[in-house]
């Protein structure tokens, strides 16, 4: 058997994961439709004066697209795991947690880039200040890869089970405690106009740990979850 | 020259051996449990005196300490049954990482029960977002996402593995999920209330709470060793060594 080189697979898994999305585009569009219903709701919930929405902003937007992200996992490996091509990925010559950072970054562009796209417009309808914009989409954008990349373990670990959406929410949450922290204290920080770099070089050291290691504990995760 | 212990532990190992090595212990562990814990509750409830400054509401941390290092003390033997468990798939290191859980979920609620009825008459407060009663918080979580991971596989192995894993990314976290919310309640300056701390503590105060932490332990034990027992049983339930502790009980 011919052993196909790295480079292509990974460029060919990529693209496979990115068609497969886009043929269905309605997919990827309900995690967002989830983050604007759920911004729009606070307004209702907790009354329309800007000062209070102008302070909440970059928590409720953090903690809203995480939700959205949550709702989007499940789905993470479900149809590969139904129709076995998860388990032919397993069997593949290239190395499993390379081909699943693949599909990792496939998915993170799929769900939680068009949630990035359409934070600065739900910071907007809660008033936060533009000037607070950029430090917001600089913490989203080294928090939402990190959310991916260990909610995959955690979806790799459940992928043996029936449906297990909550089970998720619940392991998910201890992991996302200082993601939530440090994220949302850069936003509060430059809202506040104190320097905000330091919680934001703590997301960054965390997302350069993660990008090693949760795909290698992806794969031991799926390796247990599938061995029946 | 002393390879009678690696031996030994290695016998310890298999199932039934540790069926009859655990039941013969179990009633003295929690014997000894039981009476520890009695002369813990009369030292702490009764003897010792009342606290000069929060009279008698200081008596809950005689539950309230030893269960809180009873849930961290519990999560490592689960963390390090866990790694034996995945490492060299040992089966009573998976039963013993699983049935672990249970017990320190239990301790973990208990700290924090007893912790919300001690804060209630002392900060004013059921809860306050102080850093160690999040960090625990976390914990309790940490706990049922295991029990629950453990749960949803049809295949109980495959499920103990699965969640040792989950225990072993856990205990990783533990430490960041404690030095990121000291960082987030420092930044937000949130209620100046501190848990009361028991570096200077009286004599008379100081050997219930050390008693009941002992106390503790052996509970812990005791109770461990009972769901061991239950859960190799169920495991093991198709072995020759089932069958004749299932005959010997029909017998008599």
């Amino acid at each position: 058997m011919s052993q196909a080189p790295l480079a292509p697979a990974c460029a060919a898994l990529l693209r496979r994961d990115l068609t497969l999305a886009w043929r269905r585009r309605g997919d990827i569009a309900m995690p967002v439709l989830y983050a604007l219903i759920v911004v729009t709701l606070f307004p209702f919930a907790l009354g329309p004066e800007d000062a209070l929405l102008q302070r909440i902003a970059g928590g409720v937007v953090l903690v809203t697209v995480l939700l959205a992200m949550l709702l989007a996992l499940d789905a993470m490996f479900r149809s590969d795991i139904e129709d076995g091509s998860l388990e032919q990925l397993v069997l593949a010559p290239q190395p499993l947690a390379l081909m699943l950072g693949m599909k990792i970054l496939a998915h993170w562009l799929t769900t939680a880039l068009p949630l990035i796209v359409i934070a600065p417009l739900l910071a907007g309808m809660l008033h936060l200040p533009a000037a607070v914009m950029p430090v917001m989409l600089l913490a989203l954008l080294l928090a939402t890869p990190l959310l991916s990349l260990l909610g995959a373990i955690l979806v790799a670990l459940t992928a043996g089970t029936r449906r297990s959406g909550m089970l998720l929410a619940l392991m998910l949450l201890p992991l996302c405690v200082p993601v939530v922290i440090f994220a949302a204290g850069a936003v509060a920080a430059a809202q506040q106009g104190l320097p905000w770099l330091a919680p934001i070089a703590w997301l960054g050291a965390a997302l350069a740990l993660a990008l090693v290691l949760a795909p290698l504990a992806c794969a031991a995760a799926l390796r247990i979850a599938l061995d029946a | 020259m002393a390879n009678w212990i690696p031996l030994w532990l290695h016998k310890l190992g298999s199932p039934p051996i540790f069926y009859r090595f655990a039941g013969t212990l179990r009633p003295w562990a929690l014997a000894l449990a039981l009476l520890l814990g009695a002369a813990a509750l009369y030292g702490g409830l009764v003897l010792a005196p009342a606290d000069y400054q929060q009279g008698d509401a200081y008596r809950i941390i005689f539950i309230h300490v030893p269960s809180a290092w009873m849930s961290l003390f519990v999560y490592g033997v689960m963390a390090v049954a866990s790694f034996i468990a995945l490492v060299w798939r040992i089966k009573l290191a998976e039963v013993v990482a699983m049935e672990s859980a249970p017990i320190g979920a239990a301790f973990t609620f208990i700290t924090l029960v007893t912790g919300s009825l001690w804060g209630k008459p002392m900060w004013g407060t059921w809860w306050t977002w102080d850093a160690r009663l999040t960090s625990e918080l976390v914990l309790l979580f940490l706990y049922l996402g295991v029990i629950g991971l453990y749960h949803s596989f049809e295949d109980r192995r495959q499920g103990a593995r699965a969640a040792a894993f989950l225990a072993i990314i856990g205990i990783i976290n533990v430490p960041i999920v404690h030095f990121s919310v000291n960082w987030w309640n420092t930044l937000h300056q949130g209620s100046t209330v501190r848990i009361l701390g028991p570096s200077k503590m009286s004599g008379d105060m100081l050997w219930p709470l050390l008693t009941m932490m002992a106390a503790t332990k052996f509970y812990y034990i005791a109770s461990l060793f009972g769901r061991v027992r239950t859960d190799l049983l169920a495991m093991e339930s198709g072995k020759d060594w089932v069958r004749q502790i299932a005959e010997e009980e029909a017998k008599s």
